[in-house]
């Protein structure tokens, strides 16, 4: 929620100028927005249409999905075709909330002008000196993911302290702790205590897999 | 004034040793999350929800009055040291507060957000207090077409007038929609969309949607950023925070004035504390420039501080009276307080305080005590708290990812729950990286089911006539105030468009 991360937006993911600009794809990957919301929308139509329906009642449990199928499918086809028309550029000027909050509108409310976005504008950290392929840092994303998706695998077979342990240690890791055996022991120590403070103390069941086995 | 006996009731059964400890516990969570950037109440009362849930509700509401307010508190600290909002709510207060901070205030920038915070809290508590049961009073004429105006008052005011692109947020409007339709549909008792799972008979757990969107998709986008941006350098201070008289005298004027604007908003469903902090600090402007004021923007004036601060906790504190009266959510974090009340099996609104009046004057005698606790603790420890930001990210967010996952098994202990969170979890990265408001997404979640039976309701009584939607002036007047919100916030939109081209 901090307007940090989009000032620096600026900065790193432009291409080089020069090139690449002309790209269909650049600065439209936001398509996959549009993709997942009319995957949903059309999830629920099927559901919609398919739905057993129980009762007598009008209008039925069939009416409000309908009226939430049209929001969506209105909302997907117009963002198309507003990333069609209008790419995402990178925009220097101040943003409260991270697109939670109109800029306009803070910009009216507050009196804003030049002075409040230079505030934001002469931060030390205004350009990096690298600049990346994709906005995003994909190989961290994917760490982390790969991470949780792991330890919801894992967590019934090997227990709450050993999986917990590890998740604490990978998601460590991969944010850039360089201390990889001292994590090891902060992971253990963290996931035991939760397993002492709330499997005993609020009565939790934690799964115990492994260890429970061998105690 | 029946109701200073009740708050009376409520200060003695909140006044127990043990219920103290519950208030002291919420206040040190909740300013911690305040002063962590990225993190937040609504976020610590989700977390919290699961794990407490074998605790009494008394105990755990007592708790959450801490984490409420808490959460206001600490959210400034980042803003002034650091020059980074953690908090959309603190934005306000950073251009004042940081300049401050870089003239060598920073102690006094924060003794004004801490006391600022508790003057605009305590007003506005005192407030819902005295107007509570007129409130109640408002509510019981509400009928389905009433609640329906309101709830479609709050979805669009908050995806459409106050959001960035309406698009946007008329999509994260809709994602919420859907989250919410999933499960047994009570009237009718048809399951929709359950793909014929027994566990999600029972809908997704709102739960499971709060942590998977403001935990998990904060981790994620933390993670898709953390290599590639710079940290930014931090003002040190040392001491306790303090503020001398004639600066307490300086700042008096300006929280109240914070406080004025903060106080309606609660009311309305606007998404929370930005609008008003906004306000607070554009008419402090004005304020300065009139009386050339020569320390606003240059080395920050301790009134443009002073009046977001109190706004954005008074605005917290109407928000509670309209959760608990009306049963309306203003923001993301009322929102997850009125799920919290469902978790234990009330619904806020008109009946809540005849059915658990006790419970009710219990959680607002504890807001009082829990503002006390915080300006107790936030003052002398200022310093102490300010360390919070220089533990390692690598080892907050780790701990924030475990903890969501107990957070979320601890709800019944189900696999399949933590699947749902993994999904939720990269929607909201998605929403993150698009700048898709977040906001609406909850309160469609939190709303929707309401939504959707008053309308079904309205529906039925009149046999399907729509006229009986616009038939009462409550609900004409719903719809006209939304529709000019809307054409203002048009004009402004275009407005600003044309200003940027040329």
């Amino acid at each position: 929620m901090s307007i940090t991360q989009h000032q620096s937006e600026a900065g790193s993911s432009v291409e080089p100028q020069g090139k690449a600009m002309s790209r269909f794809g650049t600065g439209r990957s936001e398509f996959v927005v549009v993709a997942v919301l009319y995957a949903v929308a059309i999830f629920l139509t099927i559901g919609t249409a398919t739905m057993n329906v129980q009762g007598k009642s009008a209008p039925g449990p069939q009416f409000f999905p309908v009226l939430v199928c049209i929001v969506l499918y209105l909302a997907a086809t117009l963002l198309a075709i507003h990333i069609l028309r209008t790419p995402n550029v990178p925009d220097n000027s101040i943003h409260p909330g991270h697109g939670q909050f109109s800029a306009d509108m803070l910009h009216d409310l507050g009196h804003l002008g030049k002075e409040e976005d230079a505030a934001y504008e002469d931060a030390p950290s205004q350009t990096p000196g690298k600049t990346w392929k994709t906005y995003s840092d994909w190989r961290t994303v994917g760490l982390l993911v790969g991470g949780v998706v792991a330890f919801v695998l894992l967590l019934e077979p090997l227990g709450w302290i050993i999986s917990a342990a590890a998740l604490f240690w990978l998601v460590a890791y991969a944010l850039g702790s360089r201390r990889p055996i001292f994590d090891i022991g902060v992971g253990l120590l963290f996931s035991s205590i939760i397993q002492l403070a709330f499997g005993a103390a609020l009565g939790l069941s934690l799964p115990s897999g492994l260890v429970g086995g061998i105690l | 004034m029946e109701q200073l006996e009740l708050l009376m009731g409520g200060f003695a059964s909140a006044l127990t040793p043990i219920n103290l400890l519950w208030v002291l516990i919420g206040a040190l969570l909740g300013t911690a999350v305040g002063v962590v950037p990225g993190l937040g109440s609504a976020m610590a009362v989700a977390l919290l929800l699961p794990v407490t849930f074998s605790l009494e509700p008394t105990a755990a509401f007592i708790m959450f009055a801490g984490v409420y307010f808490g959460g206001l508190f600490g959210d400034s600290t980042s803003g002034i040291l650091l020059n980074t909002p953690g908090h959309s709510s603190a934005i306000a207060s950073t251009f004042e507060g940081h300049r401050m901070a870089k003239s060598g205030q920073a102690a006094k920038a924060l003794a004004t957000c801490a006391i600022g915070a508790f003057i605009g809290g305590l007003i506005a508590t005192t407030l819902v207090v005295f107007f509570a049961p007129t409130l109640v009073k408002m509510a019981t004429v509400f009928g389905p077409a009433e609640y329906f105006a309101l709830a479609v008052f709050a979805f669009l005011a908050i995806s459409a007038v106050v959001s960035e692109s309406v698009i946007r947020g008329v999509a994260a409007l809709g994602i919420g929609l859907a989250l919410a339709l999933v499960g047994i549909d009570g009237p009718s008792g048809t399951a929709r969309f359950t793909l014929g799972t027994p566990q999600l008979f029972d809908g997704i757990s709102v739960i499971v949607i709060t942590v998977g969107l403001l935990a998990l998709g904060e981790v994620f986008h933390i993670a898709s950023r953390i290599h590639r941006d710079p940290a930014a350098t931090r003002i040190h201070t040392k001491g306790r925070a303090r503020l001398g008289l004639a600066d307490f005298r300086t700042a008096l004027p300006a929280w109240l004035r914070g406080t004025a604007f903060g106080v309606p908003f609660g009311l309305i469903p606007a998404g929370g504390a930005e609008v008003p902090t906004f306000l607070a600090y554009g008419t402090e402007k004005q304020l300065a420039k009139r009386r050339n004021d020569p320390e606003f923007g240059t080395t920050g004036s301790i009134r443009g501080l002073a009046a977001p601060e109190a706004a954005a906790n008074a605005t917290a504190g109407t928000a509670m009276g309209a959760l608990l009266a009306l049963g309306l959510p203003v923001s993301a974090t009322a929102a997850i307080m009125l799920a919290a009340f469902q978790q234990y099996g009330m619904q806020p609104g008109p009946l809540l305080f005849q059915r658990s009046g006790d419970l009710v004057w219990a959680l607002l005698a504890s807001l009082f005590i829990g503002l006390v606790i915080l300006v107790m603790i936030n003052i002398p420890f200022a310093s102490v708290w300010a360390k919070l930001l220089s533990i390692p990210k690598h080892y907050l967010y780790a701990g924030i990812t475990v903890f969501s996952m107990l957070g979320v098994y601890a709800v019944s202990s189900a696999i399949l729950d933590l699947w749902l969170l993994i999904a939720i979890g990269l929607i909201g990265f998605l929403m993150r990286r698009y700048n898709i408001p977040l906001a609406p997404v909850l309160i469609a979640v939190i709303l929707g089911p309401m939504a959707e039976t008053e309308l079904r309701r309205a529906l039925a009584v009149s046999e399907g006539d729509l006229g009986i939607l616009v038939d009462s002036p409550i609900t004409i007047t719903l719809y006209l105030v939304l529709a000019a919100a809307l054409a203002l916030s048009a004009v402004q939109h275009l407005r600003h468009r044309a200003n940027r081209k040329a």
